[in-house]
């Protein structure tokens, strides 16, 4: 396995004290990994993605991401780098509300002066299901269809690490179903995701390591089993003995 | 839940020999509850001295005998569907009283065992969202619902390990 990831001993303080500092952080994470990172708001999480995904920088303490020490960026360098290396997926949707959804996906493509941007954002538009909508602005769409939209976006160059902070946090459930699946299947075929949340059950769906941060500090970091079970192995109905 | 309402419940839908309902049970319950059919056969005979089934016609072809409801046993299941559930909460596992003495016996290791039990409770977590998938693509929306429930117990006691971990962990002098 590839390292992708490496963050060390990184401290994160805000002038004031707000919340979400983080204090001597070191973790690593291996290309193709499905990590959760879970832990109450307030509990340096989401500060967490940001430093990794270079929208902010740390205190003290290093950030290497796929072999780049974002230290040694300019802001213009940690631009380009969020531009070819990181996909980002916000809790809410963050699409600019007079391109429609096509125009959306195809942005982080054109600021990369790609060719044939235009038929891959089509056809990353049908991979989500959402190839219908690809030309209706995101208030005729729905909040699912507007996450599908920001992960299209996400992936349109091709991005080494997938970022997504509450992704289904402002979805009904079932569209957060159907994100949650989206990001299986992503997963699957390969794709590094770092999943930020506070809810344990979409941290344990899919991601095969659970990293628990609280009051600024990785306080777990469990593995877990992804091999089938039987049933009676999880979980067991309990009656009385037989009724006298 | 008793093993004699779910045999009731059982017969309600037609008449049964015992393997039946032990098979029509464990289907049911989708591997949930396992029963051996000695326990069924008791549970029909009890059932039976109690008048709230009754076998039909004579023994058939290898001794089976049908058993079906019998109108007392059809009030009895009725009754029973529409009773709440307001017992005492059952808290069957061992770590409730572990964690009582954890913080008795010296070196209990109070932090590690909370550590320790929150890996296990995310491992759950995981299989049962893996077992409420797979209910669901079988069609099992029942089971899927019942694992629903289980899922929903475990985030809680995750909550809660959570919570007394934060306790030791502020109440620890560094």
């Amino acid at each position: 396995m590839t390292e992708l990831v490496r963050l060390t001993d990184v401290t994160k303080v805000y002038q004031g004290g707000i919340t979400g500092a983080l204090s001597s952080v070191s973790l690593s994470i291996e290309q193709g990994e499905f990590t959760a990172v879970m832990g109450p708001s307030g509990s340096g999480k989401s500060t967490l993605l940001n430093l990794i995904a270079g929208l902010d920088r740390p205190t003290s303490g290093d950030v290497v991401v796929g072999g780049t020490d974002l230290g040694a960026l300019d802001e213009a360098g940690l631009a380009r780098f969020r531009r070819d290396h990181v996909g980002f997926v916000f809790q809410f949707f963050h699409l600019l509300p007079n391109l429609t959804a096509l125009e959306n996906v195809l942005i982080p493509a054109q600021l990369k002066g790609r060719e044939n941007a235009d038929s891959r954002g089509r056809k990353l538009l049908e991979r989500l299901g959402i190839a219908d909508v690809a030309d209706r602005y995101p208030a005729r769409l729905s909040g699912g269809q507007q996450q599908r939209v920001a992960i299209a976006r996400a992936l349109i160059n091709n991005p080494t690490l997938l970022l997504a902070d509450e992704p289904t946090g402002a979805l009904d459930t079932h569209s957060g179903e159907q994100v949650m699946e989206l990001l299986a299947q992503l997963h699957r075929d390969g794709q590094t995701i770092l999943l930020v949340t506070h809810d344990a059950k979409l941290a344990t769906r899919q991601a095969s390591r659970v990293v628990s941060v609280r009051d600024g500090k990785i306080v777990d970091d469990a593995r877990l089993e992804s091999k089938e079970r039987a049933t009676s192995e999880v979980v067991r109905v309990r009656g009385e003995e037989a009724s006298r | 839940m008793s093993l004699k309402y779910g045999v009731l419940g059982l017969l309600a839908e037609e008449p049964l020999h015992g393997y039946e309902v032990k098979n029509r049970f464990e289907s049911m319950l989708g591997g949930t509850w396992e029963v051996n059919i000695g326990q069924i056969y008791t549970t029909l005979q009890r059932l039976e001295r109690d008048g709230l089934v009754r076998p039909v016609g004579a023994r058939g072809d290898r001794g089976k005998l049908l058993y079906e409801l019998s109108p007392p046993g059809r009030k009895a299941l009725i009754n029973w569907l529409a009773q709440p559930d307001s017992g005492p909460q059952q808290l069957h596992e061992d770590i409730y009283v572990k964690l009582l003495l954890a913080t008795r016996v010296a070196n209990g290791g109070l932090p590690a065992l909370l550590g320790r039990q929150k890996r296990a409770y995310l491992q759950r977590l995981r299989d049962l969202n893996q077992l409420e998938e797979r209910a669901r693509r079988d069609g099992r929306n029942d089971l899927a619902r019942l694992i629903r429930g289980a899922l929903l117990h475990t985030e809680a006691d995750l909550k809660w390990v959570d919570e007394l971990a934060a306790d030791a962990h502020g109440g620890k002098t560094e």
